[in-house]
């Protein structure tokens, strides 16, 4: 299997804080209506994947069904017996509706101001330690879901470097050379958006959860 | 010659009599002998719980009971709270305050329970109820500040203002300055589930040192560290205390003083709130810890050796709630140190995270029930478990009167046997003979059900999710139980012939629900004609259920006797199965 490039294509940056950022060489990226799910999933999402614009005021919205704060993947395909869920392993797995028999509001006791996602106590008083943001990042037809420390990076380019890096050890069968995939990411209020249309340090506030997903002209 | 000496008796003196007699089991069946009974005891009946909002009207209550001065509903099924039930089925508590307001003027307390309260019934409860005490809204939604700042300001003697786990829309923080300043009756604040809006403090502290008798307060997660100690010290005779946020950048004297102000609440037994604790701070409470009997750890995400200080120094208690941070090695210490442990509940700390991430396993809950075996109430989420655990849990707890196991994945088997787990919670209904609350978890076939029937005598509520293989196990469970009051279903291979086998059992329970199940609609039809005391409503959010055959399973269903018929307040996705085998709306 020959191993595939992977190009993380961003958003047309704005100009004047991105300078030197590398556009994706390939053009413009046109995200169509049926998007990048097969028929097969028996709960497919319902998305929205409007036209990529050069105009960088248009936002391109990942609308999932259901509550996008509580999707999560199954890592271990194989034990998803489910009856309402697919067992392909490429398949996006949605998050069984009431379960764990958890109230919402216990939910949310994870969520802290400053954005990060589902991990340990990250505020600490004590001034020497830097605040760490780790999020999540999942990549589409990968079973694993990984975690970054956002506070990390400096930019979206070497964000997209490391993650290039981390997942390009993973092989997927059945995509072609040069699939492009996109990065995403879920902001404070839910909504998915593709990274990049925004300054870096307000992303850095802002994003809950990172998601690459493939672009299929 | 002893038949006229009974009835020799002046009411007033039955009625004194009854006065004594306070549980509602124990005055249905007073009700019950003969028809002075029944008319005397009526009369004096002063407190009235009602598990189903929908199982009787208002008016009926009022007819038989005129002089109630306590009333305790519930509305929405349980699932609910798992966002199985959707927005808008119902639960609404404004009719029966608009005929309280009415019938009951001297009526005193009211308890809600997933009820969805308007302003506008709060104000009327204000404007209605002169004497009016205790209101405790529990997991109930649908109102703001603003119906707060009308109970404040309307309710001159409350006592009690408890909103636990309810979806408030705050608004603003000044409703706490509607409490009169001549209000100093309050008991009991429980404020925890108000949003981050800023409370109005100085309101609060004003409120809390004028009310002498105030014994429990929980705040929100708005408070700051460095304003609890304040509070304390108008309050020392706090017994129940939640504190807000426990995070903050306190200078060291300030540290000193809030330990003071904890060490000077000499009646304080119970702690909770520690919302972005900072384990610095934890050695504050160092003094209290000895008396303590609950400890509320559940939004605190601390993790061991900070844990472990803390329980191991409160050898009283009897209640812990706990994030999973605790691990095995915390319900060690537990263990050792906490001998009379009588509930304990863990939650998750990543629920959706897949790979457990933190070392709690099976052999903390059996480390504990081994250590503790006046454990009667367990909760408990984790990754793993075995027959031989659950067996041992059981033989080291027989006073379990509720146990809840959650294995996060759903169908897990016996990881060391790879079997199905029947014979451990098989263990747990035949040793805790007392259990009247089960929840199952795990790989389960339809034997387990079998078990439960034959020994689950006194189970009340049973929950069941990805279990069973066939109608047997509902029927089991139908047949045996035979207290069994509430069952909730979901994901179950169970479908119409246990149900329509066990029809009239339905008449004995409060509810069943029943969710991604195959019980087909026709079965529903057939229910809801042949068995005109129950209400049987299917629930349908994408199109009505006879738009289908018959023999299409329903999605949802939810079915509950009722003396009042069917309810008129339902949304456009319930449907209810009529006596005529059509479905009403």
């Amino acid at each position: 299997m020959p191993d595939m490039e992977l190009q993380l294509g961003l958003a047309l940056p704005t100009p004047n804080i991105m300078k030197g950022f590398d556009l994706n060489n390939h053009g413009l990226h046109h995200l169509k209506q049926t998007g990048c799910f097969s028929d097969k999933s028996k709960r497919s999402f319902d998305q929205a994947f409007g036209n990529f614009k050069q105009d960088r005021k248009t936002k391109t919205l990942l609308l999932w069904s259901g509550q996008p704060n509580e999707e999560e993947d199954h890592k271990d395909q194989k034990k998803t017996t489910f009856s309402a869920i697919d067992d392909n392993d490429e398949e996006e797995v949605e998050q069984v509706v009431g379960w764990p028999p958890i109230k919402t509001w216990r939910k949310k006791i994870f969520k802290q101001p400053n954005g990060a996602g589902g991990i340990e106590n990250n505020r600490v008083a004590d001034k020497e330690k830097s605040r760490s943001i780790y999020v999540k990042v999942k990549m589409e037809g990968v079973a694993i879901t990984r975690k970054v420390d956002i506070s990390l990076y400096l930019s979206y380019q070497t964000l997209t470097n490391s993650l290039i890096a981390m997942f390009s050890k993973d092989k997927k069968c059945g995509d072609d050379d040069y699939t492009r995939y996109i990065l995403t990411y879920q902001d404070k209020e839910g909504d998915w958006l593709i990274a990049g249309d925004i300054p870096w340090q307000s992303f850095t506030r802002s994003v809950q959860r990172l998601k690459i997903i493939r672009n299929r002209d | 010659m002893q038949k006229k000496m009974m009835y020799s008796f002046p009411d007033d003196v039955l009625e004194h009599v009854f006065s004594f007699i306070q549980s509602d089991k124990d005055r249905n069946a007073v009700s019950a002998v003969c028809k002075l009974w029944y008319e005397i005891e009526r009369w004096c009946r002063r407190k009235v719980f009602i598990g189903n909002c929908y199982a009787v009207s208002p008016r009926v209550v009022i007819k038989r009971f005129p002089e109630v001065r306590s009333i305790e509903l519930k509305g929405k099924p349980h699932f609910a709270d798992f966002n199985l039930v959707p927005d808008g089925w119902g639960g609404y508590v404004l009719p029966w305050i608009v005929e309280m307001a009415g019938a009951y003027p001297c009526l005193e307390e009211i308890r809600l329970k997933r009820m969805v309260v308007t302003d506008e019934s709060l104000e009327l409860i204000a404007k209605s109820f002169k004497n009016f005490k205790v209101l405790v809204l529990f997991s109930c939604e649908g109102f703001s500040t603003d119906g707060l700042a009308a109970i404040a300001a309307g309710c001159k003697n409350l006592r009690e203002l408890d909103l636990r786990e309810s979806e408030v829309d705050d608004l603003s923080g000044h409703w706490l300055t509607h409490f009169p300043e001549t209000c100093t009756s309050l008991v009991s604040l429980n404020i925890s589930c108000l949003g981050s809006d800023e409370v109005s403090f100085s309101a609060l502290e004003r409120l809390v040192g004028r009310c002498p008798n105030l014994k429990s307060l929980r705040l929100n997660r708005a408070v700051t560290l460095d304003k609890i100690a304040n509070i304390l010290r108008r309050a020392p005779q706090l017994v129940d205390f939640g504190t807000g946020n426990y995070a903050s950048e306190l200078p060291p004297d300030v540290l000193l003083n809030l330990a003071g102000a904890f060490s000077s609440c000499k009646e304080l037994k119970s702690l909770s709130g520690f919302w972005d604790v900072v384990p610095a701070y934890l050695p504050a409470l160092y003094s209290v810890c000895s008396r303590l009997t609950s400890l509320n750890l559940s939004y605190a995400t601390i993790q061991n050796p900070e844990i472990i200080k803390l329980v191991s120094r409160c050898p009283s208690l009897q209640r812990l709630l706990v994030l999973d941070y605790i691990e095995d090695s915390g319900l060690e210490a537990l263990a050792s140190s906490c001998k009379d442990l009588q509930e304990l509940r863990v939650f998750p700390s990543d629920p959706f995270g897949g790979e457990p991430h933190v070392s709690l396993t099976e052999q903390g809950l059996v480390t504990v029930s081994l250590g503790c075996p006046k454990l009667q109430s367990i909760l408990y989420f984790c990754h793993r478990m075995t027959n031989a655990a659950l067996v041992t849990i059981a033989q080291s707890c027989p006073n379990l009167t509720r146990f809840r196991l959650c294995i996060i994945e759903p169908k897990t088997a016996d990881y060391l046997t790879l079997e199905p787990l029947d014979v451990g919670f098989g263990a747990i209904v035949e040793h805790c003979k007392d259990l009247r609350r089960l929840s199952l978890s795990g790989l389960l076939t339809d034997r387990v059900f079998e078990y439960i029937g034959t020994y689950a005598k006194k189970l009340e509520m049973l929950s069941v999710a990805f279990a069973g293989d066939s109608d047997l196990g509902l029927h089991h469970v139908l047949f045996g139980c035979e207290s069994l009051r509430k069952l909730e279903i979901r994901d179950c291979p169970f479908g119409d012939k246990a149900l329509l086998a066990n029809a009239a059992k339905l008449e004995t329970m409060r509810s069943l629900w029943m969710s991604s199940c195959t019980v087909s609609f026709g079965a529903c039809k057939l229910l809801g004609q042949k068995m005109p005391r129950l209400n049987v409503e299917v629930i349908d959010e994408t199109e009505p259920p006879d738009s289908r055959p018959e023999s299409c399973p329903v999605e949802k269903f939810y079915i509950y006797r009722s003396v009042s018929g069917p309810r008129f307040d339902k949304p456009p996705f319930v449907w209810t199965m009529d006596e005529e085998g059509k479905i009403m709306h």
